[in-house]
């Protein structure tokens, strides 16, 4: 077991890597976006290949973080039954889920999407849009997307089968901290209940003042 | 037993596919494996040709393509920033003042920063959140009903779903194959209506139960007067002044200006007077205006800028609805570093889960691509035409159906999985029945808000719940014990929300015109000028999509590529548009 589960850590760090640095491509396409637009209006310019880099960068941000989300828990689920249930038997859910429905996936899309891919770079074929960029790349993520999640996958059934043997804590807690619901509503506690409790108290305190007065 | 399964495919299909999600693996992937395992029987029964996920590769890319749900990690972000920013909080703060001193004040203050928030950006958890921890504590302070309370915040806080921009038309948009900005102008009406009606509720409690909603006492306001006035003659002169300048702004214009233009334009000029005026006054320490007048005008700037970036860019025809999303993204960035607000760690945290949301959210589309691979192969959609139009009542008949079926099942499913699972299923026999799928999208939008809503699963209940005292505490203001808000409280309070909601799809589906007479006229154009328009672009294969038609404001907002499962956006843009014209057809 235990070869498999620093198997399982090394996943777990490499799409932990890529989800670090593939978010900035958010803000790449945020910002891209938008100055397409603004260009568009101010100059009445625009390029094929700037509206092309938005999808390109869309599908990277989707499809390269597919493994980094699964190792979040951020793939939802309709727990309504499954919520009932023991820990261990959620656990043996996941488990069938994994190797039933996940990975089956994975292969057939992998097996279907890998001679495209092939087909697409050998032809070095461009888009239909003047000026537009070249595809292979896109098609490219398909594949890599796929097996990224593909070994999250592994990486998870791993430490769930561990679970099972007592040999790590439990796996379905989210990792990575807290929420972003909780973030905020600690945030908010902190800096901005805070902030207007002793603004109300002053207040209280100044009219208590103004009617003694 | 094989001839049986044969002749049943699709009814067994769907059945399993419940199965499938009720077992509680992620939806995206039961979705796939569904569509996977009915696919092979299918090949191995000989129902379905053995190449028939061969189009799966081709139908990815097409996701991969989609200029529409470009716009869902965008919008995301700019919650995501905007929540931080503290506009929010200022607003509650501002508008919680103006209105406090009338009973019922702080709820009506909630419902209209809900809508306000929602008009900025389409995020459900931070406005629940905001005003769960702001405004919550302030109405208990001062005696509000528990339940009046805290339904009041939950349903203001969904209605980031129904006002524009909001995610869930969006999709909805996608899934309909119909223009995102106009299921934006059609939501529009409805969303205010929907708003009324909440502040109706609220009146009613006040006359009917006026200790359930009381007014501020005095004590309570921070915002003061020098000489101890209310500050309210100066703001509404303030008010007066910047609709004059509106109002006059808008009658120098030509006849010819289209009717959104002109709002947006005569919108901007009044709220850019008002603001002037605003910062002469702080400015030049004239104090002119009352303190109130002053911090109001300054509170109100941030959202309607923002509003302004992103609606208005998109009514005015600047910006595809995914650009303006990017603009108020930028905007929300922007805003959050002026006010210092922002961090690496929080940019970080942002883009994280926008990261991590569009995933999801996009899988799910990929999943339900690979189950609708196999389902239309064994005739599914026929089966659920026919199972759908053989109902008695002709349309109303599906419409009550529907409506019903999208109620319940926002029970269990929240709205990502309700429009890529439901509604590619009755979305065709919708406009096989000459519905208005514009229309449509909307009714299931205001149906699907009540996802939120639903005890005991419902999102926002479930935030309300987790900033809400859980423990009976001491106020600090008031030094007076204050009970905790109890779970019960919680679902019963939004009892009457969830009804209101009923009442609301009611009147869409008994007054079209809410929604039509939000689409304005400049969709009225000559026919013969689009498919001109659309045979030049196919001959001289133009930019993508979203630029093939941004140059001719007139016509209709660019199809983008709908339902994910075409490879061609040309194609795709070229059969919305003719769908368009058929139904403008079938008006007249």
């Amino acid at each position: 077991m235990q070869p498999l589960l620093s198997f399982s850590r090394l996943i777990d760090r490499l799409n932990e890597f890529v989800g670090k640095w593939l978010a900035w491509l958010v803000l790449a396409a945020v910002l891209i976006s938008a100055g397409n637009a603004i260009v568009r209006k101010a100059f009445n310019v625009s390029s094929n290949a700037y509206l092309e880099i938005q999808w390109y960068l869309f599908a990277a941000v989707f499809l390269l973080a597919a493994g980094y989300t699964l190792l979040r828990q951020e793939h939802v689920r309709i727990d309504v039954v499954s919520s009932r249930f023991s820990k261990r038997t959620q656990i043996w859910i996941d488990i069938v889920g994994i190797c039933a429905f996940l990975l089956p996936f994975v292969i057939v899309a992998t097996r279907l999407v890998w001679p495209v891919v092939i087909g697409k770079f050998n032809s070095g074929e461009v888009s239909g849009n003047a000026g537009g960029l070249v595809l292979w790349p896109a098609w490219a993520l398909l594949p890599i997307g796929l097996a990224l999640l593909g070994l999250q996958g592994v990486s998870e059934l791993i430490k769930r089968v561990a679970f099972l043997k007592g040999l790590v804590p439990d796996p379905m807690k989210k990792g990575g901290g807290k929420s972003a619901e909780e973030e905020l509503a600690e945030f908010l506690r902190q800096q901005e209940v805070a902030v207007r409790e002793k603004a109300a108290l002053e207040n209280t305190r100044k009219s208590a003042q103004g009617s003694t007065k | 037993m094989m001839e049986f399964i044969s002749a049943n495919m699709a009814p067994i299909m769907f059945g399993s596919l419940i199965v499938f999600l009720l077992f509680g693996y992620s939806v995206a992937f039961s979705l796939a494996a569904c569509g996977l395992l009915f696919g092979f029987i299918g090949i191995e029964l000989g129902l379905l040709p053995s190449a028939l996920m061969q189009a799966l590769p081709l139908r990815m890319f097409g996701i991969m393509q989609n200029d529409t749900l470009l716009a869902v990690p965008f919008f995301t972000f700019m919650g995501l920033l905007l929540e931080r920013s503290g506009m929010a909080e200022d607003l509650l703060d501002t508008i919680g003042q103006l209105f406090g001193p009338i009973r019922g004040g702080l709820a009506f203050a909630v419902i209209l920063v809900g809508a306000m928030l929602a008009a900025t950006t389409g995020v459900v958890a931070a406005s629940v959140i905001s005003m769960g921890l702001i405004s919550l504590p302030i109405m208990l302070r001062y005696g509000y009903d528990r339940r009046v309370a805290s339904g009041v915040i939950a349903a203001s806080g969904t209605l980031a779903q129904i006002i524009p921009p909001s995610l869930v038309l969006i999709i909805m948009a996608d899934q309909l194959g119909q223009s995102v900005g106009d299921l934006y102008k059609g939501a529009f009406i409805p969303g205010f209506v929907l708003t009324g009606l909440y502040v109706l509720y609220i009146v009613g409690v006040t006359v009917l139960r006026p200790h359930w909603a009381p007014a501020l006492p005095k004590e309570a306001r921070t915002i003061r007067e020098p000489d101890g006035s209310s500050g309210l003659r100066s703001l509404g002169v303030v008010v007066a002044l910047s609709v004059a300048s509106a109002w006059v702004f808008a009658r120098t214009r030509p006849d010819t200006t289209p009717t959104d233009e002109l709002i947006v334009t005569s919108m901007c000029v009044g709220v850019g007077f008002a603001f002037l005026l605003a910062v002469i006054n702080r400015v030049t320490k004239l104090n002119l205006l009352s303190k109130m007048a002053e911090r109001v005008t300054f509170v109100l700037i941030p959202p309607l800028a923002l509003i302004f970036l992103v609606l208005g860019t998109i009514f005015l025809g600047v910006a595809t609805p995914t650009e303006g999303g990017a603009m108020g993204a930028t905007g929300a960035l922007v805003m959050a570093l002026a006010r210092g607000r922002l961090n690496l760690s929080l940019l970080r945290q942002a883009m994280d889960t926008t990261m991590k949301l569009s995933c999801f959210v996009l899988f799910i589309l990929v999943g339900s691509t690979v189950f609708s691979l196999s389902f239309q192969g064994v005739d599914g959609p026929k089966w659920v035409e026919h199972l759908l139009t053989s109902l008695p009542g002709g349309q109303l008949g599906f419409l009550i159906v529907v409506n019903i079926l999208v109620f319940v099942l926002a029970f269990f499913l929240d709205f990502f999985e309700l429009s890529f699972i439901i509604i590619p299923l009755i979305g065709p026999v919708a406009h096989t029945l000459g519905i208005d799928l514009v229309w449509f999208g909307v009714l299931l939008a205001v149906n699907m808000q009540t996802s939120f809503m639903h005890p005991p699963f419902g999102f926002a209940l479930f935030y309300l719940r987790s900033v809400a005292p859980v423990d009976d505490y001491t106020d600090k203001v008031t030094k007076a014990p204050v009970a905790k808000v109890t779970t019960g409280q919680i679902y019963r309070g939004a009892i009457p929300f969830v009804l209101i909601q009923i009442v609301m799809v009611g009147l869409v589906i008994a007054f079209p015109g809410l929604v039509s007479s939000g689409l304005g006229k400049e969709n009225k154009l000559n026919n013969d000028e689009i498919m001109q328009q659309l045979q030049q672009d196919r001959q001289d294969k133009p930019a993508p999509s979203m630029d093939g038609l941004m140059p001719q404001p007139a016509a209709p907002e660019p199809a983008s590529s709908p339902s994910s499962s075409k490879s061609s956006a040309d194609d795709e843009q070229m059969k919305a548009v003719e769908r368009a014209l058929q139904q403008e057809a079938g008006k007249k």
